[in-house]
């Protein structure tokens, strides 16, 4: 197992975290300033506003201390919320590294050359624990510099401690993710799993936290042991001993897996099913939905689609629930002005346009973003050569791809916009159905931007689209969101796509905008149609 | 009778001499035609071209008539393929596989799948993930036969399968042979396109070594043959005898090799008395292997 090739597996994780990381710790450490106000009255007023909306959040976050400090905004805003990001990409790494790697015969072939079980699993520990310092360090890094910029440096061996804490966070969880995917078969069910013991794990700590007696289950949680420690805020501290213990969680579990590895068969879990005595098939599928196209990916890919729908239906209800709360905040913190970027109206309704479509413009330019992943992915596994050795032309399986994500797009589009009508005027929030309609069509075009561009570079280097297009949707992102702040001209906020979109539930249609987005969709499919005719597939 | 495939000068270069070059070929229709070569020798690369899946960088291909490159989809129609690795399609069963590549083909012919998946005693209900290298094999020539095609473009069809189902495979072969139907296979196993095809073409290097039919590969067959003496060994006049060659004395012994027929030998062997005397065929590997040491 050469470094390179581990690097080239856990590419995308690292890719994402290294961006997600560095940015997010960045844009919060040092625009504090520009969000906080600049006079120290300005900044004592803030933190008070973000205490109080601390206390709303604790169920969610640890409780703010020193926000009036860039350090401590950096390790309520940043820090807490990386517990969750960093858990949750430690337990998805090592269950992509036992059960994807496993199916593609990976695990055999480095088996069949003498190499241990053990040994196997203490290389790729071994890799996933360097890599995973490079990108904490890199985190603290970025946090450290833009506490500098903003002009209050934050202390160092403060910013040490914590990304300690947060690497002995993602390599406990990297170790029980191990031990998980050993149990079963398949990656779903590891992924189901593994998730399930990290939301149990952050329940068990987050009610102990919200609460006013700490439940005595609550100690077992890696979060818990994580949030003993916040070392970056000004009088804050690094607790060695939950740090200790956590990396203590990290090699029992890497034990246990390494112990469940050897004993377990290849291919399948250690928890087996007893064996079905089915009768053997020889008929094709009855199922009608797989022999229309269209209909044929998306029932395919039915269970995916389904987790999207529920997720950007979930997240549009937590975000109505949470909009009062939220409106409070920005009333008492005048500072957050530039947030709203001077829209008239109701500003619960303000609120709503910008939390919510900032969110469902993020998740559906993630959901472009791993549905070229998946074109990419066709082209290398052989399905692209499948589908081609039968009488389709390419530019029908471009049009076919381009409508499935249109489709899907749509659903969880349009469940989450039923769910914020139902729930809005509970809330006392006035929503414009009409306003929100348009808003939330508006997602398709947007959708197939980025979707067009992946198509675009996944016809012409598919090795390099996801790269590209990542790094395409996460400056958009920051350009989006850091033009108000920083005052960008009109015409660099509208290089973002985000920005093209506008903010349709309170504006009219950025019609300039949505040509825009249209012209670059027809462009971009165009192009991605030309290019797929002429490249060489899996070549 | 009529081509089915043409290759006229069909190149595609990857550089440093890797790839594909000048490929002349045609196979006529109802014609089982083996594409014999070692690995990387450019079967699997003149494949792809057939099937339009890479375009070539020079000359073209037609099959029936069609561009492979210009008239892709019509080919396909008339085409099955299984390719030299079949696609990964994880959890999907392999019934699933079947409805949703004949879906894309715009029929399926149960009766045949059933009849295919039944002699190759493929389970369809599995998840394609749960199969075994020969079980994926199987369900690919399924997908290649289902729809009953004019052509069928196989790469190296009976890799992972047991002997019993590559007698299956020889067997339906020689059914669809019977039907009209052309099979372009390509192989490294000799013996398996002597058991299929009435043609082969022999490719090294990307540049197709030999074109020819399988009486003439018969015809280039030789013999081994190993003598043993009880006196004097007559080396000079079987050196100097027709169609011997490689004469070598070891003792009392002398082996050499025989093209064509023995008379020649026998002649010098006259007068002479033989203790002993074994005369083996090679087989077509051998011959195979002969063609490369060139």
């Amino acid at each position: 197992m050469s470094p390179r090739l581990l690097l080239r597996l856990h590419r995308i994780g690292l890719i994402a975290m290294a961006y997600f990381g560095i940015f997010y710790v960045l844009v919060n450490s040092a625009a504090f300033p520009l969000i906080a106000g600049k006079t120290r009255a300005a900044q004592e007023a803030f933190g008070h506003s973000v205490t109080v909306l601390g206390a709303t959040f604790s169920w969610l976050l640890p409780l703010p201390i020193r926000p009036d400090t860039a350090a401590g905004y950096l390790q309520w805003r940043g820090y807490g919320f990386f517990a969750i990001i960093f858990a949750a990409w430690g337990v998805f790494s090592a269950c992509g590294a036992v059960r994807r790697d496993e199916d593609r015969g990976l695990v055999e072939s480095w088996l069949s050359t003498g190499v241990s079980r053990l040994r196997l699993l203490a290389t790729r520990s071994m890799f996933f624990a360097v890599v995973s310092a490079g990108i904490v360090a890199l985190t603290g890094g970025a946090g450290w510099l833009g506490c500098l910029i903003a002009g209050t440096p934050a202390d160092v061996a403060g910013l040490v401690g914590e990304s300690a804490a947060l690497w002995a966070l993602t390599l406990a969880c990297f170790g029980l993710g191990l031990l998980v995917a050993q149990l079963v078969g398949e990656f779903r069910a590891a992924a189901a799993a593994g998730s399930a013991l990290l939301v149990l794990m952050f329940l068990l700590d987050s009610i102990g936290r919200s609460s006013v007696h700490r439940g005595p289950l609550s100690g077992i949680s890696v979060f818990f042991l994580f949030n003993q420690s916040n070392a970056v805020a000004p009088g804050g501290s690094f607790d060695p001993t939950a740090t200790l213990l956590l990396f203590v969680v990290g090699a029992v579990a890497t034990a246990a897996a390494g112990a469940a590895f050897v004993r377990r068969d290849l291919g399948s879990g250690l928890v087996r099913q007893p064996p079905r005595r089915a009768t053997e098939v020889h008929d094709p599928s009855s199922n009608p939905l797989l022999r229309v196209p269209v209909a044929r990916g998306l029932w395919i890919r039915r269970a995916g689609t389904l987790a999207w729908t529920v997720g950007m239906g979930v997240l549009a209800a937590a975000v109505v629930l949470l909009v009062n709360t939220t409106a409070t905040f920005f009333a008492t913190t005048p500072s957050l002005s530039p947030y709203l970027r001077g829209l008239a109206g109701d500003v619960h309704t303000v609120l709503l346009a910008l939390i919510w479509l900032s969110f469902a413009q993020a998740l559906v330019a993630i959901l472009s973003i791993t549905t070229v992943s998946r074109w990419s992915a066709d082209d290398s596994s052989g399905v692209l050569e499948m589908q081609l050795a039968e009488p389709l032309p390419r530019w029908g399986v471009l049009v076919e791809r381009a409508t499935e994500l249109t489709v899907t797009v749509t659903v969880m589009s349009f469940v989450a916009m039923a769910v914020i009508l139902a729930l809005a005027p509970a809330e006392g929030i006035g929503v414009d159905a009409g306003k929100l309609l348009i808003a939330t069509a508006l997602l398709i075009p947007f959708a197939l931007t980025f979707a067009a561009v992946g198509a675009l570079l996944a016809g012409w280097r598919p090795r390099v689209a996801v790269v590209v297009l990542s790094t395409v949707g996460v400056i958009s992102y920051l350009v989006f969101e850091l033009g108000p702040l920083f005052k960008w001209p009109k015409w660099a906020d509208n290089l973002s796509v985000f920005q093209l979109y506008g903010t349709p539930l309170i504006t009219p249609v950025f019609v300039g905008g949505l040509i825009a987005m249209l012209a670059i969709v027809v462009v971009g499919f165009g192009s991605a149609g030309v290019a797929l005719a002429r490249r060489d597939v899996a070549a | 009778m009529t081509s089915a495939i043409v290759m006229h000068g069909l190149t595609k270069d990857y550089g440093a001499d890797h790839g594909l070059f000048d490929l002349d070929l045609e196979v006529a229709e109802g014609e089982v035609f083996g594409f014999l070569g070692p690995n990387g020798a450019g079967k699997t690369t003149t494949i792809r071209l057939l099937m339009g899946v890479i375009h070539a960088s020079a000359g073209s291909a037609t099959i029936f008539g069609l561009d492979c490159d210009r008239d892709s989809v019509a080919v396909k129609r008339e085409v099955g393929y299984l390719p030299g690795e079949l696609a990964q399609f994880g959890g999907m069963r392999g019934s699933e596989v079947v409805t949703y590549l004949g879906g894309m083909r715009g029929g399926i012919d149960t009766a045949r799948v059933k009849e295919l998946s039944e002699r190759l005693e493929l389970d369809l209900g599995r998840r394609f993930r749960e199969y075994s290298r020969g079980n994926k094999q199987k369900l690919g020539l399924v997908l290649a036969f289902m729809h009953r095609p004019r052509l069928l473009i196989l790469d190296e069809p009976t890799g992972g399968l047991d002997p019993l189902n590559q007698q299956t495979f020889h067997q339906l072969v020689g059914e669809v042979k019977v039907s009209g139907t052309t099979v372009f296979l390509s192989s490294h196993v000799l013996s398996e396109v002597e058991e299929t095809c009435s043609r082969v073409g022999i490719i090294r290097g990307g540049r197709l070594v030999s074109d020819m039919t399988m009486d003439k590969v018969h015809e280039l067959r030789f013999h081994e043959v190993t003598v043993e003496f009880s006196g004097d060994v007559p080396a000079a006049a079987v050196r100097a005898a027709a169609g011997v060659e490689d004469v070598a004395v070891d003792g009392a012994r002398l082996t050499c090799t025989v093209h064509g027929g023995f008379d020649g030998l026998l002649a010098a062997l006259s007068g002479h008395t033989v203790v002993d005397m074994v005369s083996r065929e090679p087989s077509l590997e051998s011959l195979f292997l002969s063609y490369y040491k060139q």
